[in-house]
């Protein structure tokens, strides 16, 4: 995992300038945990990278710190706090590398004197070789403004040989840049690693060295793009949709929830690109695209839609979730048989006569017990209020309530065998408790504002994963 | 391929293991997968739960930070605001456009600027302090309102049984 080796702020702490941890974090965001990336600062005067902020804002429309609502347009550019993170940056790896250097020499008090002598040693080493590069670097960067020249000589050296997070060299001036850079940066690489090519280069870095001035002169090879308007999805339909997807040049496969999704975070990256001091290319943000589609994306496993599919077939659910099924409505029948006896029986027998799919609105009931806006309409409220007092262990033995109540279960099984012969449902049941499932529903008895005739399954997908860890685990 | 979720959790575990917060361990169960986590939290001082460790697995969703994960405790725990089955239920883990009680604030909810570090001490000082307007285990918070003593003997049962004693 030589890729997940990322500095951190908790660097600091085991050197002499553990005071420095706090002031790395500052210069951190807060929800990448990286340094700011194009900070952004929002009309609450949070700063954020400009991808974070844009993410979470399309996530929730919220600032992230003060949850106050917040817009993507109303985004300025913290040009500040990008400066100060620049040279933190590039300071970092001496200032570091220093401060550790200096805990140790403390530490060790016996070979102290040794110790000493051999980082003379490696300064003048180091000096010899690197009065090159001190040359090539008008100014000592920030963090080295207090040292002497020596230390400071160490400080362009490490540089040279330190990569900092996410960042590589490149193959033909050394100069590290970020990944993304890379073959942006080729195209318009000064020349060779050797003295002259270093000097042209660094002397364009450090003449002004605010960089951001130089937005409009940096050599691009593309001119700055506009940032894209966002769309309102509700109003298009999916061929309209998938035609601006296509027009963006982005894939247009997947269901329209997954278009809006894509389409939202090509939205982020190219509208945070356009923020950035050096744009990538488009076929850059591509391949970040790529990258959200496999891990977030259509290619993710990532079933976030809650409307089901056209093609649900609600009956082979139904099977394969019997036993969900027939636990809940044991429970449910538990705790209504004695007070409705009667009423539920002439309910249940109309109820038989109507067709298979009809179950299916049975499984707002089967949402894990924290979910109760579903459930209560349901199971009435008083209910699930007493179930803890009348049960200690309320999930334990609920599949079979009847167990031992002959009277009881001799009604049920007529009641099951009548409404066997009236459905044409093709479940298995049989005339025990357990196959009671698809055609006697408890939940039809209670008045259900979702079961209509002419609707054959729900507007809505119970999600899968949340009721089987619940089901399962209270066994 | 690292996706900024695993990026980002990268990151909690190395500030997790550099500088951990008194009482709590957590990191990945391997770390080529980091979106399962396993926590070991041991129980506050001054309270039944004190000398107990409980063990705890918290899953990442795939677009963590923006959304927050789920904590489920291994062990058994006797708490208002703990499942039967474990799980955690925590202002501070749900999104904050899910409210169906509006007992919470929403500045108490899930922010990408919360980190596995914040919830875990959030769940340490849950132990210490239950709260009872939304209960998760009713016979639970129904105890601990009602019958302070006998909750007590049942946490500090659960701590020995936890502990193999």
């Amino acid at each position: 995992m030589a890729s997940f080796d990322l500095p951190d702020s908790t660097d600091w702490l085991d050197t002499s300038l553990s005071s420095f941890e706090p002031l790395e974090a500052a210069l951190r965001c807060q929800v990448c945990k990286e340094f700011y990336d194009t900070p952004m600062i929002t009309l609450c005067s949070h700063t954020f990278c400009s991808l974070c902020i844009r993410r979470c804002i399309t996530t929730d429309g919220k600032c992230p710190t003060c949850k106050k609502e917040g817009q993507t347009d109303k985004l300025m550019p913290n040009w500040v706090v990008g400066e100060i993170v620049e040279r933190f940056v590039k300071a970092r790896p001496a200032a570091l590398e220093l401060a550790r250097r200096d805990k140790e020499e403390k530490k060790g008090t016996s070979g102290r004197k040794r110790k000493l002598d051999d980082t003379d040693l490696e300064d003048d080493e180091i000096s010899v070789r690197s009065t090159r590069s001190r040359k090539t670097r008008t100014a000592a960067p920030a963090g080295g403004a207090d040292m002497s020249d020596p230390i400071a000589v160490v400080n362009s050296e490490e540089e040279g040989d330190y990569v900092p997070e996410g960042m590589v060299k490149c193959p033909i001036c050394q100069k590290a840049m970020k990944e993304e850079q890379v073959y942006m940066h080729l195209d318009s690489c000064p020349g060779q690693k050797g003295p002259g090519g270093r000097n042209t280069r660094s002397r364009t870095n450090n003449a002004f060295s605010n960089t951001f001035q130089h937005q409009s002169t940096k050599l691009s090879p593309s001119p700055t793009p506009t940032r894209l308007p966002q769309l309102n999805y509700s109003l298009l339909k999916d061929n309209a949709l998938r035609q601006k997807l296509h027009s963006l040049g982005i894939p247009t496969w997947g269901p329209k929830q997954l278009l809006i999704r894509r389409h939202t975070e090509w939205l982020n990256l190219w509208n945070s690109n356009c923020d950035a001091t050096h744009p990538k290319t488009k076929g850059q943000l591509l391949k970040e695209l790529d990258v959200w589609e496999r891990t977030q994306g259509g290619h993710a496993g990532f079933t976030e839609a809650k409307v089901m599919k056209k093609d649900f077939d609600g009956n082979k659910w139904a099977t394969n979730n019997k036993d969900h099924f027939d636990e809940l409505i044991a429970n449910a029948r538990k705790k209504r048989t004695a007070p409705t006896e009667g009423e539920e029986k002439s309910e249940e027998k109309k109820e038989g006569v109507k067709d298979a799919p009809k179950v299916i609105p049975v499984q707002y009931s089967r949402e894990q017990p924290a979910n109760p806006p579903t459930e209560t309409l349901l199971i009435p409220h008083t209910e699930r209020a007493q179930e803890p007092q009348t049960d200690t262990k309320p999930s334990v033995d609920v599949a079979r309530p009847y167990e031992g109540n002959n009277e009881a279960l001799a009604i049920i099984r007529k009641k099951v065998d009548e409404a066997n012969n009236n459905s044409n449902s093709s479940s298995s049941a049989g005339p025990q408790l357990e196959g009671e499932a698809p055609s006697l529903r408890p939940s039809e008895g209670i008045s259900n504002p979702f079961s209509s005739p002419s609707r054959k399954v729900p507007m809505f997908q119970v999600p899968e994963d949340p009721v089987i860890e619940v089901e399962t685990k209270s066994r | 391929m690292t996706s900024p979720a695993s990026k980002r959790l990268f990151k909690e575990y190395r500030g997790l293991s550099s500088d951990p917060p008194e009482g709590i361990t957590a990191g990945p169960v391997t770390e080529d997968n980091m979106f399962l986590w396993e926590a070991l939290i041991q129980g506050p001082e001054g309270t039944p739960f004190e000398g107990g460790v409980f063990p705890a697995k918290l899953e990442f969703p795939k677009d963590y930070p923006l959304a927050p994960p789920t904590m489920q405790f291994l062990c058994e725990m006797w708490h208002p605001n703990v499942y039967p089955n474990g799980t955690v239920c925590i202002s501070i883990l749900h999104p904050p456009g899910d409210d169906p009680h509006h007992y919470e604030q929403a500045s108490e909810r899930w922010s990408p600027i919360q980190s596995v570090e914040k919830i875990l001490i959030s769940v340490m000082s849950m132990l210490a302090e239950p709260n009872d307007e939304s209960p998760a285990n009713v016979d639970a918070a129904r105890m601990w309102r009602e019958k302070r003593g006998e909750y007590e003997d049942r946490v500090r049962e659960n701590v020995r049984k936890g502990l193999g004693l």
